[in-house]
């Protein structure tokens, strides 16, 4: 090996090798994939998404979500995903094609989130959640986004979008309501938007549970 | 070679000044330093080669187990792998009927069910159907097209009108159509002769510019053939695959 | 060309002898400032990262903890404390390392410092603009390329003009054998520009479809680790393991066996981040066999390491540099066989999304190369300032910090990670269960934190005392103990 062209030449190929199967196909295959029609309601599959729940993604991102929540649901037999309910079937490529950032996530330090917006329908659990998650969940660990949340006196009519049922150091006091703001708001249409429960035909749900 | 390698320069730095820039003195660590490293030939012990053979065994018996045959459409390994083929007894050649309903339970189940009874108004049966065994105005040619294009609005089946879209299904491989084929043709009480993968490659050279579903209309026009029985291709496709188009109807 | 030392030329035998050592000297001199300047600014974001990374553990067994700011959430601070480890810390602490190394190998005094000066000056204003994009919102959430879109083309034009160096300097090497270290360096100097561009044009420049994103994110990610800090680190253990011992290594075939399979495997490794998800079988199949095909590499670079240390081990008791760098080579051993096990998916089906996963990356990154970066610096630093290391003390307490943290840490990630994993598997356990389970090993991890970071601030004193030169000259290296009588002329680190 003391040739560096040959040297060259050799880093080269099998740096290519990887980069064609796993950086080229993906790019040229999944990167061109459509949504397919959906024969129930004739729309398309995966449901488009409103523009405020594209707008929470980028909360979404920049709270960094994605370090403890995952959003995918593994295969059975392999793991007991869909068994522990946090979906009907696995997820798949196409389940992805709304997002601007695939959060697919590598932690489960926080439940699986891709199907929140099935499981919690709420918008007021949601933003209670995220106000003082201690308030729903008394043994959750996650922090509390109240930033994202402001506190403000109530004036005539209480706000008809007060978070509600708040409770702990940091409810409002008497008089005082809190309000989410566009970045909570849109953060939570985007995880009611989570719901990879439609049918696709290349994610069969498992027939024996 | 397990020995102290030669003896190195006492460090000869003590009278120079401290400030005065001075190569030698400033390094003198580097004096004292051994030999750059050299390369040793020892030869690679026989039991590694071994090893390394044998985990390249392993991984070629993994690919062909849980690669799902190399489709992009297969995300389950455990539903679909080599060929169709595959699974915890991997004894003696695969069962063409094990295969079908492998990728029938895989890409079709979820609209046709695994009863073939499809759903009432929505997704037509492909028990005893004119469009599945032949019959009416249906060939087995039209079969094999809406396998690979898809087939789109108004349709009748048994008598009954639905009224959906299939989705084409070209991105499975010759052998794979007709596995499917072949077993819902023979399920369920069905009884038609098995679909060839040649059979399938003559129908997919001949209609290879759609690009729409097909309808029923579109079909109705072309006329209708049966694939003969042994098995074997029609004639033409194995010859002049671009004439089958002039295969006599059945 | 260029030819550096008359003198040195006129001597090509292979015997140390003085005039090798004044082309050494030649050399070691001209790298002075690059490598120092890379090596300073990765030592202070090895204090800023690990910082992050302690409050955000911290964050995880106390989530009120300074939870009323936006830029402190644990949802920036982890990517800030990634980021600055990777980019800030390893990525240039690297690249000290592999200058100095490439310019001892090549055997010609350090090119065109000025290219690489401005390349350490940009690439630590672009950490600088990133941590800082991250902290204030700006991260994009894809792991290992959290980095704000505005941030990372300056990154990639430091880093440019470091492969543009490379390929000078590979070019102009005075003409004979290619030493294995070599191998690695070119490799990597190589691949990294690569990955880093098509990683950033797929992701965040010209973003693809949602769908085919994991794929390539955790291409790129393991790839850093896996053909970057790999090679860099295991570039340094080639070097530094015979030199400080001096006899040869021990079989050049299993060098070449080492790096080509290295070459072709870890580079297939990424997609067992992704066992089980949204992508063909066959792609996280072709991970998942080349992951347990990483098994050749390491085996055998392991067999050439400890058939070179063989006999030689009393070494380790008066070397810092050597110890630092045997523990960084087994370490690498432990975790990529740890690494091929992860990959088999009834093992990763418990251990994916646990913190099993979080104590592997620090066993990767900090027991393996951290610690070979910093025996590395022990032997290079010496050498460019002139300075021998002032405290042989301090040094056995930063060994023994970093070594009892480390350790300390990964145990408890890996317990901890394995009992929330089977509790996130077991259908009939609450998610409830899978956090009580870990709790306490978060509580350890956090301390962990405490204990290294303690090491490293023991060495950035260390460090900054070298670079100033304080204390009382000394004549000797700074050794742990005296080595024994029969080697004593040989002392040599």
């Amino acid at each position: 090996m003391n040739k560096l062209p040959l040297i060259f030449v050799g880093i080269f190929l099998t740096f290519t090798s990887a980069w064609i199967g796993l950086v080229a196909y993906p790019t040229l295959n999944l990167g061109e994939m459509q949504p397919l029609p959906d024969e129930e309601t004739g729309g398309v599959l995966p449901p488009t998404t409103s523009g405020l729940a594209v707008a929470g993604q980028k909360v979404y991102a920049s709270s960094g979500c994605v370090y403890c929540h995952s959003q995918q649901v593994r295969w059975s037999p392999l793991s007991t995903d869909i068994a522990k309910g946090l979906g009907p079937r696995q997820t798949v490529a196409r389940d992805y094609l709304r997002e601007k950032v695939a959060f697919l996530g590598t932690m489960r330090t926080g439940p699986d989130l891709s199907n929140i917006g099935a499981r919690q329908p709420d918008t007021n659990w949601h933003h209670q959640h995220l106000f003082e998650p201690r308030t729903v969940t008394d043994w959750s660990i996650m922090p509390s986004y109240r930033y994202l949340y402001k506190t403000q006196k109530i004036e005539g009519q209480p706000s008809s979008d007060a978070v509600q049922g708040l409770r702990g150091p940091h409810a409002p006091k008497l008089g005082y309501e809190v309000v989410p703001s566009e970045e909570a708001k849109a953060l939570v249409a985007y995880l009611l938007s989570l719901k990879k429960n439609y049918k696709l035909p290349e994610s069969p749900e498992p027939s024996e549970p | 070679m397990s020995s102290p390698n030669t003896p190195q320069e006492e460090p000869f730095n003590e009278s120079q000044p401290e400030n005065e820039v001075n190569i030698v003195n400033i390094h003198a660590s580097i004096l004292r330093e051994r030999e750059e490293p050299r390369d040793g030939y020892e030869p690679i012990p026989l039991w590694l080669i071994t090893v390394f053979f044998a985990v390249i065994f392993w991984a070629g018996i993994y690919l062909a187990y849980y690669s799902g045959g190399f489709s992009k459409e297969v995300y389950n390994p455990d539903l679909v792998s080599w060929q169709g083929g595959g699974s915890a007894v991997a004894a003696g050649p695969p069962d063409p009927k094990v295969i079908g309903k492998r990728l029938y339970t895989q890409n079709c189940l979820v609209c046709h069910q695994s009863s073939g009874q499809g759903v009432a108004g929505q997704f037509p049966t492909l028990v005893d159907s004119e469009w599945v065994v032949g019959g009416d105005w249906v060939g087995d040619n039209h079969l094999v097209k809406v396998l690979l294009h898809g087939l789109g609005g108004p349709i009748q089946v048994k008598g009954a009108t639905y009224n959906n879209a299939m989705p084409p299904w070209s991105q499975l491989k010759d052998e794979q159509i007709a596995a499917i084929l072949t077993y819902i043709r023979s399920e369920w009480g069905n009884n038609a002769l098995p679909i060839t993968p040649e059979y399938v490659k003559t129908i997919r050279d001949q209609s290879q510019d759609r690009s729409d579903p097909w309808t029923q209309k579109d079909l109705k026009a072309i006329p209708s053939e049966t694939i003969p029985a042994g098995g074997a291709a029609p004639a033409p496709a194995e010859t002049a695959p671009s004439a089958p188009a002039e295969q006599p109807a059945a | 060309m260029n030819s550096p030392s008359l003198l040195s030329s006129l001597n090509p035998s292979t015997e140390p002898d003085a005039l090798d050592s004044i082309e050494r000297a030649e050399i070691d001199a001209s790298t002075r400032i690059p490598v120092l300047l890379f090596f300073a600014s990765a030592i202070f974001w090895l204090l800023v990262g690990s910082s992050l990374g302690l409050v955000s553990a911290w964050k995880m067994t106390n989530p009120a903890l300074l939870d009323s700011f936006s830029w402190l959430t644990f949802g920036r601070l982890r990517p800030a404390h990634l980021n600055a480890v990777i980019y800030g810390w390893a990525t240039p602490a690297a690249i000290g390392v592999g200058l100095w190394l490439t310019a001892r190998l090549c055997r010609i005094p350090l090119l065109h410092s000025k290219l690489l000066i401005s390349a350490a000056i940009i690439w630590n204003l672009g950490i600088l603009l990133g941590i800082c994009g991250i902290l204030i919102g700006d991260g994009r959430s894809i792991e290992w390329l959290e980095f704000p879109a505005y941030s990372t083309p300056i990154l990639f034009i430091a880093y440019a003009f470091i492969g543009i160096w490379t390929i000078i300097m590979f070019r102009f090497r005075k003409p004979g054998h290619i030493y294995v270290s070599q191998w690695y360096l070119f490799a990597a100097f190589l691949w990294f520009p690569w990955l880093y561009a098509t990683a950033n044009i797929l992701l965040v420049w010209q973003p693809v479809q949602g769908p085919a994103q994991g794929a390539i994110n955790w291409w790129y990610a393991h790839n850093v680790l896996g053909l970057w800090f790999t090679p860099i680190g295991l570039a340094a253990a080639y070097y530094f393991i015979p030199k400080v011992i001096g006899r040869p290594i021990h079989s050049y075939y299993l060098s070449i066996l080492g790096f080509w399979s290295l070459a072709l495997f870890y580079s297939w490794n990424g997609m067992h981040h992704l066992i089980g998800g949204p992508f063909p079988a066959w792609m996280v199949s072709a991970s998942v066999v080349a992951s347990m095909m990483m098994f050749i590499p390491v085996i055998t670079t392991a067999i050439n390491h400890h058939m070179t240390m063989r006999g030689h081990f009393e070494s380790l008791q008066w070397s810092p540099t050597l110890r630092f760098i045997v523990f960084g080579a087994v370490s690498y051993t432990v975790v990529s066989l740890q690494g091929s096990s992860m990959a088999i998916p009834a093992l990763n089906t418990i251990t994916h999304f646990t913190d099993y996963t979080i104590g592997h990356a620090h066993l990767g990154l900090y027991a393996f190369f951290t610690m070979i970066l910093f025996g590395s610096m022990y032997y290079i630093v010496p050498r460019l300032v002139g300075w021998e290391w002032p405290s042989a003390t301090l040094i056995r307490w930063h060994f023994w910090l970093s070594a009892v943290g480390i350790l300390l840490m990964v145990g408890a990630l890996t317990l901890g990670g394995l009992l929330q994993g089977l509790a996130l598997y077991d259908v009939a356990s609450t998610f409830r269960s899978s956090l009580e389970f870990a709790n306490p090993f978060r509580v350890l991890r956090g301390i962990s934190g405490f204990i290294l970071l303690a090491g490293q601030l023991v060495f950035a004193f260390l460090f900054v005392q070298m670079l100033l030169k304080l204390g009382a000259p000394k004549k000797g290296p700074a050794l742990f103990t005296k080595p024994a009588e029969q080697t004593n002329d040989t002392v040599a680190i």
